[in-house]
């Protein structure tokens, strides 16, 4: 039952990647990945990570989305560009993606699998993905990390700002 | 207990696949963005399966700091989309080819 729900939403969220690359509209492109960032939240949830659900669906299909929804507006593009797939099939890029993806498969495979450690009754893993346990997890292991991430939030707003003022 | 790991695996790596053939078909620069966003998208699945795996929240603050990074670059690349533009009519990318060689 669960194997079903997984393929459902991985096959949801594949399609929607798909058609992001595949529609000539950018605006449709901008509004199928929202379904894609919709349907990972579900994946989410299947992993027992409500936090992480929750922090997709306001931050990416939220936010960012409408970031892009609101650039494309600026740009005012009703249609994309011409795109011949076939021709970006047959370029020397593609062959370097596949190279590039081979050797990383192959080095994922060359490395021995890691010992699972933690416990992992089924008590364990209902409290996986709770807000409490990352909570504990950022403010005492990774409070420089969660400041440093503050400093670059702030740094983008001021040069996103910077970037778009009038001459 | 193996909880269909092999599966969000997979899955991660189609999504990533996919993505990287994204950026390197299209030419808009705006659906090249979001091309990243699927990458993006596709580790954070692979981190999070890990995570659950070792019972341990070093995988979920990772996907915490992934999204931070994800909303910063938003905001700064399509700054610069709107720049480029602004001074040269397009964006295309194939139009910018001034660093290439």
């Amino acid at each position: 039952m669960e194997l079903l729900g997984i393929i459902i939403c991985g096959g949801a969220a594949l399609a929607c990647a798909l058609l992001v690359i595949l529609s000539k509209n950018t605006v449709h492109s901008a509004l199928w990945m929202v379904g894609n960032c919709l349907a990972l939240a579900v994946l989410f949830l299947f992993l027992n990570s409500q936090f992480i659900a929750i922090l997709q669906v306001i931050v990416y299909a939220g936010a960012i989305m409408m970031f892009i929804i609101y650039a494309i507006m600026m740009l005012n593009q009703r249609q994309g560009f011409e795109t011949d797939i076939l021709k970006g099939l047959r370029s020397g890029r593609f062959v370097l993606l596949c190279l590039f993806m081979i050797c990383l498969l192959g080095l994922g495979a060359g490395i021995s699998p890691m010992a699972l450690k933690g416990e992992m009754g089924p008590h364990a893993m209902a409290k996986f993905g709770e807000v409490d346990l990352i909570a504990n997890y950022i403010f005492v292991q990774g409070i420089a990390a969660f400041e440093l991430v503050s400093v670059l939030l702030t740094a983008a707003v001021v040069g996103a700002v910077f970037l778009a003022r009038k001459d | 207990m193996n909880d269909y790991q092999s599966v969000y695996l997979a899955l991660s790596v189609i999504l990533f696949a996919v993505g990287a053939l994204g950026v390197i078909v299209r030419k808009d620069a705006i659906v090249v963005f979001l091309c990243i966003e699927i990458m993006l998208g596709a580790v954070n699945l692979a981190f999070v399966v890990f995570s659950r795996a070792n019972q341990s929240a070093e995988g979920l603050f990772m996907v915490m700091c992934i999204m931070a990074v994800a909303g910063a670059e938003a905001a700064i690349g399509l700054a610069i989309f709107v720049l480029l533009y602004r001074k040269t009519g397009t964006i295309n990318i194939d139009k910018f080819n001034l660093l290439k060689w």
